[in-house]
């Protein structure tokens, strides 16, 4: 117990230090001139009174010392002065300083940056309850390409719901663009439409009123929503009575109902308003719909994945017997709720993560490697601090609290790198990397970064500390009179060689992405992106019920557009291109008969205004394009497809004889084919087109339009302009999603992009610390050789013989390092694979290129040491030391 | 006129103690001389090895210390006894009886043998 006080004491003795000194110094001296005062009282002579005071008190200093032995604890104290002289060991260094501090903090702010982005994409926990048992239910066709996570159809999500024993609850959702009207302020809202049961399946609940109730998810029940946190906080300030305030939603009125807590969001975090989707229980989706739901599922507590998907895929089977028509070649697909989430950027993130742990490797081989150079030049200091008597261990400590003390600092400055770093990240990662994330350095993050400041320290200070400390006294002392002549060589060449062979690596990965985006950035798009303006408006149907009124107003608007300065083209389409979802179904060739179920035709659907190719610079390979005169209800049905369609379904015939009719509405006529245009190189451009089929407006009317105009100058400077014309048409309406078609193709490729710009930055630093390296370690040896070198120029080698001297030494090392690297590099770049487009993991332009970059390099940090050992004055070296 | 015996190991935070309670509080020094007085100068103590030893008791929380002024008006830090140093006292006090009742036990019968 008074053990544990004084413990305490101690250990808060930890502060205060100089006030506890002063009242020590103070009560001693209190003590020596009372005695002193005493013997002058008893008679003695005043000298004689001080030197017996002095002998009655004994050795001031060892008092002093025991005293201050006891104020704190005896490890916090070495502790502190250790620090206290690392501090003062490394200001008295500032280049060696500065250089380890920046390395550290370079490694250090990258990976935590990296980490912050990794961490809140893939392991930051999901705000549902349990959220490791919630799956994603997609169905998938087994004869289409990449179409094992397809949207599913409502009639088999009802099916697999009341047949399956396997999930605990099941529930569908989809999402849309919806106007939204309170007061004065309309807005387009992302909406997404949810069978009411799916807030109790991921077990969240509102914040504020309540939740759907059954009898809401009921087609024809009046409309409520819920609305996000967000929306609450903006539009209504977090009022309370926003619950139960009527809205205007897609035209109709709608009630708030709720407000979902802070954060809260599935799979799309820019949904700011939820309604029940409210599926018709007495409709046959099979007739009237296609698969347009996202499927969720929460299992059963003990079921696993595995035995789910066995069951679903026995229910799939059940019902492609059941509606072969329907069902025939699609079965169904559990994915893990968060695998999700991030199934593409994972391996962008793995991969940059591996990036920066291979970058932090080079930070710390850089510092060791110094701190090496450091302490052969210290080994005398080392030798004569052992020879006092100070353990090995106790000089081991010292140089690893050195260490740290460059790793805290260098940490501590890696996480402001980072803090800074993860802005820019994130304004310029791929949408599907930041949508679902809500990226922060945070506590969490800063413990991660002080945890691996630490142990990087412990990984670049302990090697060559315990060989520092291995060294012999006797030599130590020795060596140091005459200068070290050698020292740790080995192990520094060790550490250089490593630095470029990871830096290979880097530069290997930085390779191949950056040649994939220059191949995705030189495949032609199909389409003219530059200058062209984009802008989405969706109209009520409740206020625009006729397919005509519909028509009518996007041809007003048109017409409107095209007049404003600067307007060269302009035009409109339902789904813009390379931008996600679009519809698509099955079709008909006129003149052949129906297909069996299973092996239908199926093409991408897309409904456009006249004039929209010409906008976007897709050319008309043959035919014509859609003119105003089509654009009228009461005409046939006339289309446009793609030479894809051409090529996949009407090859060895005249396409434009043709006729086709697609499965979208009610009544499908035959329409004839009167244009073919160019493909585009959407989704994925590394992938083959898809067949698509073009409506004009008047045929397939859609109340959702993308604009799109084409601009004589920068495009978003018309975007305030064009607001004023749709306002100007009907002020209920809202304008959203204003961009550039320019900036949505390229948007295509951004995870490649991204990981390249990244990889390149990586890259460049460790090229950076791996130069650093290599010139330390020649201008050291270079250093140690003066006098050998002086003695050969003095024989008569000739100064190019010395370069050839120092630059063979670097040579031998960067070889060896880049032959090591390039393995690496052979075996590692297969798990970029999927980022690849256009070279191979083993690309002979980029294993070629990375060894002569890496050689400029080695050469440029080999050559300032080799100039000088070369230019030194014989007389001079000679006489060194 | 004997040999001066030095202080034993950790008699001297009892002496401190004892003398406390008797004198109440008092400086460093005033303590110095008072135990070699009550010693009847047969101690032999370095007053140097007074003050980690006051810093002990200090810390273990049986003694407190104020700044005061001394008799000649000096000023000087001043050490009095708390309560759980009375206790403390007491519990030496007592151990200290027993040991050496029990030592001169030993010596009694060493005589008779």
């Amino acid at each position: 117990m008074r053990k544990l006080r004084t413990f305490f004491l101690r250990l808060g003795g930890w502060w205060g230090r100089a006030a506890r000194e002063r009242q020590l110094q103070d009560e001693l001296e209190a003590h020596f001139q009372m005695h002193v005062d005493d013997n002058l009282r008893a008679g003695m002579a005043p000298a004689q009174a001080r030197r017996e005071a002095a002998l009655k008190f004994g050795s001031v200093a060892s008092a002093t010392e025991e005293v201050r032995g006891a104020w704190t604890v005896g490890f916090l104290e070495t502790t502190r002065q250790d620090v206290a002289y690392a501090v003062r060991a490394l200001r008295r260094t500032p280049a060696f300083t500065a250089t380890a501090v920046l390395s550290v903090a370079l490694g250090i702010g990258a990976s935590v940056a990296i980490f912050t982005v990794a961490d809140s994409l893939l392991l930051r926990p999901l705000p549902y309850r349990d959220p490791g048992r919630l799956m994603m239910i997609w169905e998938n066709n087994q004869r289409r390409q990449n179409a094992e996570h397809n949207v599913i159809s409502p009639a088999n999500f009802r099916d697999w719901k009341a047949q399956n024993t396997v999930f605990e609850a099941m529930s569908a959702f989809t999402h849309g663009p919806a106007t939204l009207q309170s007061g004065q302020r309309v807005e387009e809202v992302i909406d997404q439409y949810v069978t009411g049961d799916v807030f109790d399946l991921l077990g969240v609940g509102p914040v504020r009123g309540r939740l759907f109730t059954p009898a809401e998810d009921l087609p024809g029940s009046p409309n409520v929503a819920l609305i996000s946190y967000r929306l609450w906080q903006n539009w209504f300030a977090g009022d309370d009575g926003a619950v139960g305030r009527t809205v205007t939603l897609r035209g109709h009125a709608a009630t708030i109902i709720g407000v979902m807590p802070q954060g809260f969001y599935l799979r799309n975090r820019d949904v700011d308003v939820w309604e029940a989707l409210g599926l018709d229980p007495a409709r046959d989706y099979r007739k009237s719909s296609g698969r347009y739901l996202f499927g969720i599922g929460r299992l059963k507590p003990g079921v696993a994945e595995a035995q789910a998907a066995a069951q679903m895929h026995t229910i799939a089977a059940r019902l492609t017997a059941a509606y072969p028509e329907f069902d025939t070649r699609w079965g169904i697909t559990l994915e893990p709720f968060r695998d999700s989430l991030v199934r593409d950027v994972k391996t962008s993130m793995l991969v940059l993560l591996g990036a920066v742990m291979l970058l932090l490797a080079v930070a710390c081989a850089n510092v060791a490697s110094l701190l090496l150079a450091r302490h052969t030049a210290r080994r005398r200091e080392m030798a004569v601090r052992a020879a006092l008597g100070a353990g090995r261990w106790r000089v081991v400590r010292q140089l690893i609290t050195e260490s740290l003390v460059l790793g805290a600092t260098g940490g501590a400055l890696g996480i402001l790198l980072a803090r800074a770093a993860v802005a820019g990240l994130v304004a310029m990662a791929p949408q599907e990397m930041s949508r679902n994330a809500s990226i922060q350095v945070d506590a969490r993050i800063v413990a991660f970064a002080a945890a691996l400041s630490i142990l990087s320290a412990i990984v670049f200070g302990l090697l060559p500390s315990l060989a520092a400390s291995r060294d012999d006294v006797q030599q130590g002392l020795r060596d140091g009179a005459r200068g070290a002549t050698s020292g740790h060589g080995a192990l520094r060449n060790f550490l250089v060689a490593a630095e470029v062979a990871l830096s290979v690596m880097l530069l290997t990965g930085a390779g191949l992405l950056v040649r994939s985006v220059a191949g995705l950035e030189a495949v032609k798009p199909g389409l003219d992106a530059a200058n062209v303006l984009t802008f989405h408006v969706s109209i009520p149907s409740v206020r625009y019920p006729k397919p005509a009124q519909v028509t009518q107003f996007f041809e007003r608007a048109l017409t409107e557009l095209r007049r404003l300065p600067g307007v060269e083209r302009a035009s409109a389409i339902n789904y813009l291109p390379f931008h996600g979802i679009a519809s698509g179904t099955h079709i008909d060739i006129g003149g052949r008969p129906p297909a069996r179920p299973g092996d239908e035709l199926s093409s991408t659907i897309r409904t456009v205004m006249p004039g929209y190719f010409h906008t976007m610079g897709i050319p008309l390979v043959s035919g014509r394009d859609f003119t105003d005169a089509d654009n009228v209800e009461t005409t046939p049905y006339r289309f446009i497809v793609n030479q894809a369609f051409v090529a996949q379904y009407l090859a060895g015939q005249d396409p434009l004889r043709a006729t086709v009719s697609a499965h979208m509405q009610l009544t499908n006529p035959f329409g004839e084919i009167v244009g073919i245009t160019g493909d585009l190189r959407e989704g994925s451009v590394d992938q083959v087109p898809r067949p698509t089929i073009y409506y004009v407006q008047s045929h397939m009317a859609s109340t959702s339009m993308v604009f799109v105009l084409r601009t004589a100058g920068a495009p978003l400077t018309l975007a305030e302009p064009a607001r004023r014309v749709i306002r100007g048409l009907d002020p209920d309406l809202a304008v959203a999603d204003i961009d550039t078609m320019d900036r949505i193709v390229r948007e295509t490729f951004a995870r490649q992009r991204f990981s390249a710009f990244l990889l390149t930055g990586f890259s460049a630093v460790a090229l950076l610390l791996a130069g650093i390296g290599i010139y330390g370690v020649l201008a050291y040896s270079v250093t140690q050789r003066t006098r050998e070198f002086g003695v050969r120029v003095a024989l008569g080698a000739a100064p190019g013989k010395i370069v050839a001297l120092v630059l063979g030494k670097g040579a031998r090392l960067v070889l060896a390092g880049i032959a090591a690297g390039l393995a690496s590099a052979m075996a590692l770049t297969g798990l970029l694979k999927s980022l690849l487009f256009g070279v191979g993991p083993h690309d002979v332009v980029t294993l070629a290129g990375v060894p002569l970059i890496l050689g400029a390099v080695a050469l440029l940090a080999s050559w300032l040491p080799a100039r000088r050992a070369a230019r030194m004055p014989p007389v001079d070296a000679l006489r060194a030391e | 006129m004997g040999k001066k015996s030095d202080v034993w190991q950790g008699t001297l935070a009892l002496m401190v103690l004892k003398t406390l309670e008797t004198m109440g509080p008092l400086h460093g020094y005033g303590l110095a001389r008072r135990i070699e007085q009550t010693s009847g100068d047969r101690l032999l103590l370095n007053y140097g090895t007074l003050y980690p030893a006051l810093l002990k008791l200090e810390q273990e929380g049986y003694i407190a210390a104020e700044w005061g002024v001394s008799d000649n008006n000096r000023k000087a830090k001043f050490y009095r006894l708390t309560r759980a140093g009375h206790a403390r006292l007491r519990q030496e006090a007592r151990e200290w009886e027993e040991t050496s009742n029990i030592i001169a036990r030993f010596l009694a019968a060493e005589k008779e043998a």
